[in-house]
């Protein structure tokens, strides 16, 4: 009877121990691994500049976006007046953020994952996004701001007792314009858009993230998915660029036109035929 | 032999033991939660220790910017500072990159001129500095100095957790920065200005005030060829209480009131046209329209 409740009393503390160990364990590993420097997976060949929402299809029309009718036009003046010179509808031109989603096409990039937040710190003209994970309500009052307000929930997809996919939703109000792209493929003006996005590691190759978007946009027929996938840098200390837009910009918005500054920092003419900048203030 | 009585001892015995072993593997945990200074939340930086300094904020926050900084400058970089605030009075930057969103390097991206985050990991804490610089990325995994590091504004630092006051958890992070930097950088927007050569070195000492813990204090020591004695100020943060802060977005090109054409920086006006920022400034070339 005593050894057989002795016995039953130190299983019993065996089994909590077990169960508070474990429990420190598996909090440490609850959240999956992003650690690291994570660089855009790219489809190679495809023509254009590198920042594109579909990165397994050329930018511009052969994004094939469901724009509606009045976006497709406004993408279609926005590639005329770049052919000319203009800026089109790309602001990222002149320094100002991309935003949402482009800010997911750019450089190179760090996540931090906190149990309150997840972090992903990015270079360029954008800077943070910072996914609150901490179960709060939508606030009443959100700032406009280019990347949007993110709320996330991570979830344990496979059961198997950690956490494997991070469930965001991104809502406004944004500023803008925004763009896709540098051949200004458009969001819708009204900033209203709203993404939600899945992050998870492949199964096969811990060191590719997915990031699964699905925009949902006035300026869209349907909701737009595209898997964008990251490559983990495996050098674990890797450099990071520090990176100023201003620095190597050759263009300059004066009045409503657009100039070229030249190799030796003058003023030229970005289109044909372009009249010089107004200098009255200078009689 | 075993009666009501003993099986209650042992039973107690084994529940105190389980309650001790639990007791000490929550202690750990808890250890190991609580080694580092609770940093979280969004610090202000504050720039003016007391009120009515006047001109812009500058490193020593309880002087005046510029000259009134009285920085221990060797005499030729007390030259450039005189030939700046002359080129200033005259409508001209000096040599003061700030305005043209260029980026402003250390030692100014630690005044806290926007509203700041601090994420402390083990291997590296970040400083979220949400202005034209984003990040400061200091680590405290041990490594050593690259033998080749790529020039930088905010330069690359290394630290390490201090248990200063031998509490049993670290209270003070200590930062070593180093360059090469990038250039030129400035104390403040009156030209207050850093070596040319760009190998400044920075110590910081960061730790939360013993009487107030939503108070943060950054001392500074700058090791510059432009001094002639390391200067060292201590610069406060202090956290605001709300625990879930607005952040801002910092857009430097938005609002943005200069460019540089040529040698030369104009203003835009209200309507976007040029205009001139110092008296009898030339217009800019347009030889290419010709």
């Amino acid at each position: 009877m005593f050894y057989r409740n002795s016995t039953c009393v130190f299983a019993l503390a065996a089994a909590l121990l077990v169960t508070v160990g474990s429990a420190q364990a598996a909090d440490d590993a609850r959240y999956p691994n992003l650690k690291g420097q994570w660089s855009v997976i790219l489809t190679p060949g495809l023509g254009g500049q590198r920042v594109k929402f579909d990165p397994t299809k050329p930018w511009g029309r052969r994004q094939e976006a469901p724009l509606t009718a009045e976006y497709q036009k406004i993408h279609e003046d926005s590639m005329a007046d770049q052919a000319k010179g203009g800026l089109g509808n790309y602001p990222t031109a002149t320094c100002h953020p991309g935003g949402m989603p482009r800010m997911m096409s750019t450089g190179e990039y760090e996540y931090i994952v906190e149990p309150e937040t997840t972090y992903i710190l990015i270079g360029g003209e954008d800077h943070y996004r910072r996914i609150f994970t901490d179960g709060r309500p939508w606030p009443t009052d959100i700032e406009p701001t280019y990347a949007g307000y993110a709320i996330g929930k991570w979830l344990d997809e496979a059961g198997s007792g950690r956490f494997d996919v991070l469930e965001v939703e991104t809502r406004g109000p944004f500023m803008g314009p925004r763009a896709y792209d540098a051949t200004g493929l458009p969001l819708h003006f009204d900033n209203q858009s709203i993404f939600k996005e899945r992050f998870y590691l492949d199964k096969t190759d811990p060191n590719i993230l997915h990031d699964m978007i699905t925009v949902i946009d006035h300026a869209l027929t349907r909701p737009w998915t595209v898997d964008k996938t990251y490559r983990r840098n495996l050098n674990p200390r890797p450099k990071w660029r520090e990176f100023y837009c201003i620095e190597g910009s050759v263009n300059v918005v004066i009045g409503k036109e657009n100039y070229f500054l030249s190799a030796d920092g003058l003023l030229m003419p970005a289109k044909q035929h372009q009249a010089p900048p107004d200098l009255r203030y200078f009689k | 032999m075993l009666d009501g009585r003993s099986i209650g001892v042992a039973v107690l015995k084994g529940a105190l033991l389980i309650a001790t072993l639990a007791a000490t593997v929550g202690v750990a945990a808890a250890g190991e939660e609580a080694k580092y200074p609770d940093l979280r939340g969004q610090w202000i930086g504050i720039l003016r220790s007391s009120a009515g300094i006047p001109g812009q904020a500058s490193f020593d926050p309880g002087k005046p910017w510029g000259k009134g900084q009285q920085a221990p400058l060797t005499p030729e970089y007390q030259a450039i500072l005189e030939a700046n605030l002359k080129s200033q009075a005259e409508g001209g930057l000096g040599d003061w990159r700030g305005a043209a969103c260029l980026g402003f390097g250390m030692p100014l991206i630690a005044y806290g001129f926007q509203p700041m985050e601090i994420i402390v990991t083990p291997e590296t804490t970040y400083v979220l500095v949400n202005w034209v610089e984003h990040t400061r990325r200091i680590y405290t995994d041990g490594r050593d100095w690259p033998a080749e590091i790529e020039p930088t504004l905010t330069g690359y630092s290394i630290g390490r957790w201090i248990d200063a006051s031998q509490a049993g958890r670290y209270d003070m992070l200590e930062v070593e920065t180093r360059g090469p930097f990038k250039g030129p950088r400035h104390y403040d927007a009156a030209g207050l200005p850093l070596h040319h050569d760009n190998e400044s070195v920075f110590k910081e000492r960061f730790y939360l005030d013993k009487a107030e813990k939503n108070l943060l204090h950054d001392e500074i020591t700058v090791i510059d060829h432009a001094l002639t004695r390391p200067w060292t100020v201590t610069r406060d943060f202090r956290r605001n209480p709300n625990p879930r802060p607005n952040w801002g977005e910092f857009v430097c090109a938005e609002g943005n009131a200069y460019v540089t054409i040529g040698k030369e920086t104009y203003f835009f006006s209200a309507d976007g046209l040029l205009m001139p920022m110092k008296k009898g400034q030339t217009p800019p070339d347009l030889h290419y329209f010709k």
